[in-house]
């Protein structure tokens, strides 16, 4: 047992997320995409290209190549996948979202873009997802929040799939049956993308980041995998009784109801094991990460509440814009951003100081932040999620854009902050780099 | 067709103790081209090194329960045994300080004990107690020339760490 070295690109794909998450956020800003335009339009494409794949899988997938050998206790399959995979989905979403443009008549390029970029794409998540699988894989039995990181991971590659379907389709190469995939099934795409591969991963990976961050014991085994077995089950009924009912033309509304129920349970039960990690906590104050990591987790709780209100009142395909905005923004990128300035410092203490310890005074990780400073910038992202999903719900595509704006200013005062920490910046001078260190690199570490 | 002796440590884990020199003696009493067989109640990564060092390769499999039989089998049986200078396999001393990091905020648990191995003189041991497996602790002792040697206690609660100084 070797333990667990630093992942040398990490930070990389964490740079490059936050550059697409202020680049969709900028976008939305200028009332580019929805609502400006129609959800489906190739705009929107974009955009939601941008934060799902752009910023919220490249933040994932950087923290799983550090998190996954952590939480296996075995070193990474293969580290030299890590950098591959981060120029491959880069390069892959480029051409996509050109693709995107040249289908909206924005660019003249052509349409064969599309298929080329989910084809780049599909090749860096399966090195991603070939990677941390068989770090899992080979460290059996997995334990709890390992299995949540599998099951996402599949859904990871059925969501691939179902987009390199579509890309197909679009470009004119799809044929008669790829096309009726592609008439029916994009809310499919979304939900295994989402729900399955981003909602259950995050999942996982609150479970043993709070207990870790909070000093709660770990939530009982068998309960995380009752509450993975019923999501994966919602979102497994949800893709694969959808696409059955895409060939039968009939029973959407059945399956549907069975995800939606079963999506509600798994909740509940995440919710419970969730308010247990938080009672159960010996440190009692709580940090900057764990406090806004609850405003994250609220949001998926009313992201449900909302969804079900929705559904019942029969007016969900007329809001489903603002119910993933709120799943997004607030429950996925909320919960992403909060654990992302505790993980950057703890990374880059333990890379810059790590040598150093023991022989020479080291600064504590909570004197690389400024959590007062760093807590008005988190205060104003949610509040403007919040406004942004009611300014959807009551069809103010204005209001909207402005509190875009301020969303956008937030986010890049959080994401200064990340870059402050890198820096070393809050350090008071005789402890920031004594004897035996020295300063890390912004965009990758020295493992 | 290699001959494993039997070494059950399951007991003595579940009575709370530590089983290294149980084992280190056990593996004084091999005979050229003999193996181990271990049973314990965790998987015992960090003797995988240890035993490697000492030339021995392992397979681990769980026999229920949670409990794991392991073969340690010589990867070159008698070379390795009858080298002069292979490793002594002492017991390591008793631990000279004894650290309980339990209820410390991570990584405080990690700063400790580096503080603490530091003021070793060679030779000498540290034991710490813990709340988790310390994985990015292990890099940092390695690199100093530590050794160590550690495991979960039967319910899983504390993880017992023991560290030596370079000699």
């Amino acid at each position: 047992m070797t333990g667990t070295r630093l992942s040398r690109w990490t930070m990389s794909y964490f740079a490059i997320a936050v550059a697409w998450l202020i680049a969709a956020e900028a976008l939305m800003s200028f009332g580019f995409g929805f609502p400006a335009a129609d959800l489906a339009s190739p705009d929107t494409l974009v955009l939601v290209h941008i934060v799902c794949i752009g910023w919220l899988s490249m933040a994932m997938c950087g923290a799983l190549f550090q998190f996954v050998p952590v939480l296996v206790g075995e070193p990474l399959f293969d580290e030299r996948w890590e950098m591959p995979a981060l120029a491959l989905l880069t390069a892959g979403l480029a051409t996509l979202l050109a693709g995107f443009l040249s289908l909206g008549g924005r660019l003249p390029v052509g349409l064969w873009l599309l298929p080329v970029g989910a084809a780049l794409l599909a090749a860096g998540f399966a090195l991603v997802v070939l990677d941390l699988g068989l770090t899992i894989w080979r460290a059996r039995p997995p334990v709890g929040p390992a299995h949540f990181v599998f099951a996402g991971l599949i859904f990871l590659a059925a969501t691939v799939t179902l987009g390199s379907v579509f890309a197909w389709s679009l470009s004119g190469h799809g044929g008669k049956a790829l096309d009726a995939v592609l008439a029916s099934a994009v809310p499919l795409h979304a939900t295994a993308g989402l729900g399955g591969w981003l909602t259950l991963t995050a999942m996982g990976v609150s479970y043993r980041l709070l207990s870790m961050f909070m000093l709660a014991p770990e939530v009982d085994g068998r309960s995380s995998r009752l509450t993975l077995g019923l999501g994966a089950a919602a979102i497994g009924v949800a893709v694969a009784g959808g696409l059955l009912t895409v060939a039968a033309e009939t029973g959407l509304p059945i399956v549907l109801g069975a995800a939606a129920a079963l999506s509600l349970a798994a909740l509940a039960l995440y919710g419970r094991d969730v308010v247990r990690l938080y009672r159960n906590r010996r440190r009692r104050r709580l940090e900057l990460n764990t406090r806004m990591a609850a405003y994250g987790i609220a949001s998926l709780v009313a992201a449900a509440l909302l969804g079900g209100a929705l559904a019942t009142t029969g007016s969900f395909a007329a809001h489903v814009g603002a119910f993933a905005f709120l799943v997004a923004f607030g429950w996925l990128s909320g919960l992403v951003l909060a654990k992302l300035y505790k993980i950057v410092a703890f990374l880059t203490w333990l890379e810059t100081y790590g040598p150093a310890m023991g022989r020479v005074p080291t600064p504590r990780v909570q004197d690389l932040v400024a959590e007062r400073r760093a807590s008005k910038w988190f205060a104003v992202y949610f509040a403007c999620v919040w406004g942004s999903t009611a300014a959807l719900l009551v069809n103010q595509a204005l209001v909207f854009r402005g509190i875009n704006v301020v969303m956008l200013i937030a986010t890049v005062g959080i994401v200064q902050e990340l870059i402050r920490t890198r820096q070393l910046a809050d350090v008071a001078a005789p402890l920031r780099l004594p004897d035996g260190t020295q300063a890390p690199r912004l965009l990758y570490s020295r493992n | 067709m290699t001959q494993y002796i039997d070494v059950d440590v399951r007991p003595i884990l579940r009575a709370g103790g530590e089983p290294f020199s149980v084992i280190m003696a056990a593996l004084e009493r091999l005979e050229p081209g003999q193996g181990l067989r271990l049973y314990a109640t965790f998987k015992p990564f960090p003797l995988f090194a240890v035993m490697a060092d000492k030339g021995f390769a392992h397979s681990a499999s769980e026999i229920g329960g949670g409990e794991w039989e392991v073969l340690f089998s010589p990867a070159e049986p008698a070379p390795a045994m009858a080298s002069p200078n292979s490793q002594p396999t002492d017991d390591w001393p008793e631990p000279a300080v004894r650290l309980d990091n339990r209820d410390l905020d991570p990584p405080e648990p990690m700063v400790r004990i580096l503080g603490a191995a530091e003021q070793l003189a060679p030779g000498q041991t540290l034991s710490a107690l813990l709340r988790r497996e310390p994985v990015f602790l292990f890099p940092h002792l390695e690199k100093r020339g530590y050794r160590w040697l550690g495991g979960f206690t039967p319910d899983g609660s504390t993880y017992e760490l023991t560290v030596r100084a370079p000699s």
